[in-house]
Order: structure tokens, then C-alpha cells, then sequence
């Protein structure tokens, strides 16, 4: 195992903790969640789609991240949806919204919105890294089975 | 190399769905099982979290208590609201010394 596949792996896990965490935390206080977003400065109609996407898709991007093969897809869409949590902290720090409370899983609902942007753009960090070390394995790997074949 | 790859996912993967569990208020804070009551002056009954309130988070003042014998104890952290939470900053109530 190189130290660059070490690396990967390490992003890929601190990622897949990520939103496992925060995904499992959000149905197990179901409720509170519901009654969070609710609170949220979009339309409450959103909340049923809401509710059910964003844990969804953090389950989706876990699984992404868990297999070699889709890897890449699962570094994206994290980096996607960080990035719009990111967007968000942002515009609730500039008070672009009226008082709005936090909507995250478990311990991380405590911080406050100053450490959670700080939070949010460690993890974009991290999957921009992802995306460019999986670029460049991915690339190596290729050049090795051409090579292979001279 | 893929033992060690398998160890790393299985770790990461169990660690994170033990952790919402151990950090779920269900199981972190029995108190979130018992009736909850917030304080306007008197204690009075706060209904269903997520229904009929939530408690605004961050915020440093107390949201509910519950009830210890005769002497209600803090349960939750943050601010009562129960409707229009996101159209005026919810006032804190102050916590009963």
C-alpha cells in the first residue's frame, strides 16, 4: 500500500464517518429533525423532500466512497454537497436569513455557525484532495496496464 | 492491501453508526423520555418535540425541563419556539435557579 493509497483510504473514511454519522443521527431524532428543517428560511413544503433526501443521499455517498469503483462519484458529490453546506453557513453568517437555527445529526448540532463553516470547508478540503489523489492513482493504474501490455 | 482497506471501512463504518448511537438523546439523555415542561413564569407543559416545539439550538439557555421528583431539571439546551421560528429572533427564557 503506497502512502498515497493510504492517504485515499484515510479521506475516504473520514468522509464515509461523516455522513454515516450525521445520516444515522438524523433518523434517530427523526422528529427533531423534522421540526429543525421546518425552522429552515426555505418553505416548510420542502421539508417532506427534504427530511428524506438529505439523509438519503448522505447514506448514497458513504456507500460511494466505500467501493474502489465509485469512489470518484462518491468524492464528487460530497464535495457538491459540502460545498452547499458551505454556501449555506456562509449566507447565515452574513445574516442573509433571520435567526436560523442548526439542522446537522448529533454532537455536530452543537457547534456553533462560525466553527461549523470551519468544519464544512475541512471536509471540502478533504474531497477536493480525494478527487485529485483518485485522479491521479486512477491515471496511474491505467498507464501501468498500458505499459502491460508493451 | 485489501485487508487493510477492508479494516479501515469497517472501522470508519462502525465507529460513525456507533456514535449516533451513543450520542442519540435518546440514549445519551433519558430525560428527553420523560414529560417535558418549559418555563414562562410558571412550568408548563411543552407537548411533542418536532411537533408542537423546538428548541432553537445554539443557544446557551435552558429549552425544557423535565421533572425529579418535585424539583424540574434541565433536559434540553436552546431556545423554546413553537411557531414562526425563523421569522423573529425567539427571546430566551431564563432558566428557574
Amino acid at each position: 500500500m503506497t502512502k498515497r493509497q493510504v492517504v485515499l483510504e484515510s479521506i475516504s473514511a473520514l468522509l464515509i464517518m461523516l455522513f454515516l454519522y450525521a445520516s444515522v443521527s438524523k433518523y434517530l431524532d427523526f422528529d427533531r429533525f423534522i421540526g429543525e428543517m421546518n425552522n429552515q428560511p426555505f418553505p416548510n413544503s420542502w421539508t417532506p423532500f427534504l427530511v428524506w433526501t438529505v439523509p438519503s443521499l448522505e447514506i448514497a455517498i458513504s456507500l460511494a466512497l466505500i467501493f474502489e469503483r465509485t469512489r470518484m462519484v462518491g468524492f464528487i458529490a460530497s464535495l457538491v454537497l459540502m460545498s452547499l453546506f458551505t454556501i449555506y453557513a456562509v449566507t447565515i453568517l452574513l445574516h442573509f436569513f433571520a435567526y436560523v437555527p442548526c439542522s446537522c445529526g448529533g454532537v455536530i448540532r452543537k457547534l456553533s455557525w462560525p466553527q461549523h463553516l470551519v468544519f464544512n470547508l475541512f471536509f471540502v478540503v478533504l474531497s477536493v484532495l480525494g478527487i485529485i489523489l483518485q485522479r491521479r492513482s486512477s491515471f496511474k493504474s491505467i498507464f501501468i496496464t498500458k505499459n502491460s501490455f508493451v | 492491501m485489501k485487508k487493510i482497506k477492508f479494516m479501515i471501512m469497517t472501522l470508519a463504518i462502525a465507529l460513525s453508526i456507533g456514535g449516533a448511537f451513543a450520542t442519540s438523546p435518546r440514549q445519551s439523555q433519558d430525560c428527553q423520555g420523560a414529560t417535558q415542561y418549559y418555563f414562562n413564569g410558571n412550568y408548563v407543559l411543552a407537548g411533542r418535540i418536532g411537533i408542537d416545539y423546538i428548541c432553537v439550538t445554539p443557544s446557551s439557555s435552558v429549552c425544557t425541563y423535565y421533572k425529579v421528583g418535585t424539583t424540574y431539571t434541565p433536559c434540553m439546551w436552546g431556545t423554546y419556539c413553537t411557531a414562526n421560528c425563523r421569522a423573529s429572533n425567539p427571546t430566551p427564557k431564563k432558566a428557574k435557579k
